[in-house]
């Protein structure tokens, strides 16, 4: 079990971020620490709106930090089930990013 | 000045339900539902059926979805009307099942105050929902009933729940109406199309293998993938088993199926996916009733997995290559570039491939023809009643079917040749599931043999739903496998608790059946011999327009076989009360 950092850009709307919490409650992984702030500078995530042929408002988008204990195998599926909910724009660890269901072989965020 | 449509929310939501081409929902009123209620009444575009208990509406909508591929509709009140209708939910997110649940709350101003009849709907079922939304503005009806449509039905279905509260639906606020031509949730983008170099890759190996095994669950026919799969084999013309949720999407009387494979999969299913060298897995996820031990799963198989969920990929059983996308476009991928490359493939040499699965099937394959040997000497066996089934229907019924060995009878004794008409909840094993849900294929299909087979305790979890079946006049065969006793629970007692019957039998408290039936205005039929049970069956099919229930006193020491034995490998199976593989 090694100490993991996600980062995760999100809808900002009511019920987002309990569904990333739920997920982790659900499995049975515990989160270290956790962090959330509305996005003001969106100039570090051009390339998602290049991606997804859209334009972010203010308060219109989130950025959550979370820490967890988790092995590499449930790394990923954390990834792919973080990824597989709807108001997730883009998750990545220290090595990926899944920007609405594609997988980029770095950090993004 | 706008010549825009105003209208009430609880209007909308009716304008926007059939704007959707919603034409049926299933439902129950009460008081958070009531301005929606009227606004349905004073409407004539969508039929709305009124079960007696919002999990049989649940039910009810999912059947009809499984059946016909369009989403089912569900509209329940707050509190116990909300939470009542959790089970079937779940039921349905398990087994990715499209459904639009919208549920009355409480008044915006009374929300957290612990207003009568209510509850955190939009909480209690965020863990068994693909989305859920909230209405905060009643000019948002229209576009969340669009949104929740598309989430509900695209990349891998499931339930989506629109929470309203009752001063969103009043009659008195009126707003613009106009149902969106179009969807965009920038943050959704299921896959669709394959990637052409995992196609490529899949292709080669599928070229090379020597004993392939095609292995295709509910995904595929959540995808309508039939055709696609049908074509892929006549090209490949490799062994096929398909999973308990899969049953119909290759035909079962097909030379090259295998039968159902896992817990109760058939010998010749299991021995082929555990000594297969290429496993190619459509549309299913490596479940825990599929894999028994994964450790020790199909040790020398290589896995090509073919899904759209990515979270369903590698989560069980690690994929050698992943194909996300629908199925449907994956295996269209596949065998197009499949036919560019015919000549570097014989179907030849699968030759003793095919023989060892046949030597498998002819030394403990099922017997199907176990109702030639019925007298009254011996007790009926549940088998045969689903061979009889099988015979008089044709093989051509709808079969619901709820949980328990009667289900797994079923699924292995009934031959679907086609999708959509085995309908049972697999990953959930909701026991009740069967009478609603075979309602709700009615619904869908009131010219075909709808038939539910069910065990006398599922049964009685959604019994009420007789008079539903009474005031719609819904004909269906409801065949209740009667072994006075919880038989799966009973088995797994017999073979791991030393036969101790914990709870699990009624002590003669059993209800009359028959009469039971009766009192609901239907036909009851009971059978306690074999020399009866043809008859009384072909009886009940032959009336054409009563619900008739066939009350069928079986064997109660019969078991269900094979049976994995836990965290073993697919090789390892019991194959009657005293021998194993």
């Amino acid at each position: 079990m090694i100490k993991r950092k996600l980062t995760l850009i999100m809808e900002n709307k009511p019920g987002a971020l309990v569904r990333v919490v739920g997920l982790f409650h659900q499995r049975g992984y515990n989160i270290e620490s956790l962090h959330v702030d509305p996005v003001v500078d969106f100039t570090p995530y051009k390339f998602i709106e290049n991606e997804l042929e859209t334009k972010f408002k203010d308060n219109e988008i989130s950025r959550l930090t979370i820490q967890t204990l988790v092995s590499d195998s449930l790394m990923r599926q954390i990834l792919r089930q973080l990824n597989k909910l709807i108001d997730v724009i883009a998750v990545s660890n220290e090595e990926t990013t899944y920007l609405k269901g594609v997988l980029l072989d770095e950090n993004l965020l | 000045m706008s010549t825009k449509l105003k209208l009430s929310g609880a209007d909308m939501l009716m304008r926007a339900l059939h704007d959707e081409g919603v034409d049926l929902i299933f439902g129950y009123p009460g008081g958070a539902a009531l301005h929606i209620y009227d606004a349905l009444f004073r409407q004539d575009k969508i039929e709305h059926i009124l079960v007696r208990h919002e999990q049989g509406a649940t039910h009810a909508a999912d059947g009809y979805a499984r059946a016909t591929g369009k989403p089912g509709v569900v509209l329940v009140t707050s509190g116990p009307g909300a939470t009542n209708a959790i089970t079937g939910i779940a039921t349905a997110f398990m087994d990715s099942i499209p459904m639009v649940v919208i549920s009355g709350q409480v008044a915006s101003h009374l929300i957290g105050t612990d207003a009568f009849q209510e509850t955190d709907m939009i909480g209690i079922s965020r863990p068994v929902v693909k989305h859920s939304y909230c209405v905060f503005d009643a000019n948002e009806i229209p576009k969340i009933v669009k949104e929740a449509f598309h989430v509900a039905t695209t990349g891998r279905p499931g339930p989506v729940v629109i929470d309203i509260p009752k001063d969103m639906t009043a009659p008195d606020n009126l707003f613009e109406y106009e149902y969106p031509k179009k969807v965009n949730i920038r943050s959704y983008n299921p896959p669709v199309e394959p990637d052409i170099n995992q196609i490529e890759r899949a292709v080669t190996e599928l070229l090379i293998a020597n004993r392939p095994v095609i292995y295709a669950g509910g995904g595929a026919i959540a995808s309508n993938a039939e055709e696609e799969l049908f074509r892929l084999n006549e090209i490949l013309d490799a062994p096929v088993t398909n999973t308990l949720m899969g049953l119909g999407i290759y035909p079962a009387t097909h030379h090259r199926f295998l039968g159902m494979l896992g817990m109760h999969g058939t010998y010749q299913a299991n021995m082929a996916m555990h000594n297969a060298d290429l496993i190619i897995a459509i549309g299913a996820r490596f479940d825990d009733r599929i894999t028994n031990n994964p450790s020790k799963f199909s040790p020398g198989a290589k896995i090509i997995h073919l899904d759209v969920d990515h979270s369903s990929v590698s989560k069980i059983i690690e994929a050698n290559i992943a194909v996300f996308g629908q199925v449907k476009n994956s295996l269209s991928a596949i065998i197009k570039l499949l036919e560019t490359k015919l000549d570097q493939y014989n179907k030849d040499k699968l030759q003793p491939w095919h023989e060892q699965i046949k030597n498998w099937k002819s030394t403990h394959g099922l017997n199907y023809e176990l109702y030639k040997n019925e007298s009254d000497e011996n007790p009926i066996l549940p088998q045969a009643v689903v061979q009889h089934v099988y015979n008089i229907t044709e093989g051509k019924a709808y079969v619901t079917s709820d949980v328990g060995q009667h289900q797994m009878f079923a699924a292995q004794y009934y031959h679907f040749d086609e999708p959509r008409k085995w309908i049972n909840s697999g990953s959930m094993g909701t026991m009740g599931f069967g009478l609603p849900a075979a309602m709700g294929v009615k619904f869908a299909f009131p010219n075909e043999e709808v038939l539910c087979i069910t065990g006398e305790g599922s049964i009685q979890m959604c019994i009420q739903e007789l008079s539903t079946c009474l005031q719609y006049n819904l004909p269906i065969k409801i065949i209740n496998i009667n072994n006075e006793a919880l038989g799966m629970v009973k088995q797994w007692q017999d073979m791991n608790y030393g036969g101790r019957h914990s709870q699990s039998t009624y002590q003669n408290s059993l209800p009359d059946f028959v009469k039971l039936a009766e009192s609901y205005g239907h036909v009851g039929i009971k059978v306690e011999k074999n020399s009866e049970l043809k008859p009384a069956l072909e009886k009940a099919f032959s009336m054409k327009d009563r619900l008739v229930f066939v009350d069928v006193y079986v064997d109660p020491a019969e078991h269900v076989y094979p049976m994995l034995i836990a965290n073993h490998s697919l090789e390892d199976m019991w194959l009657s009360k005293d021998k194993k593989t």
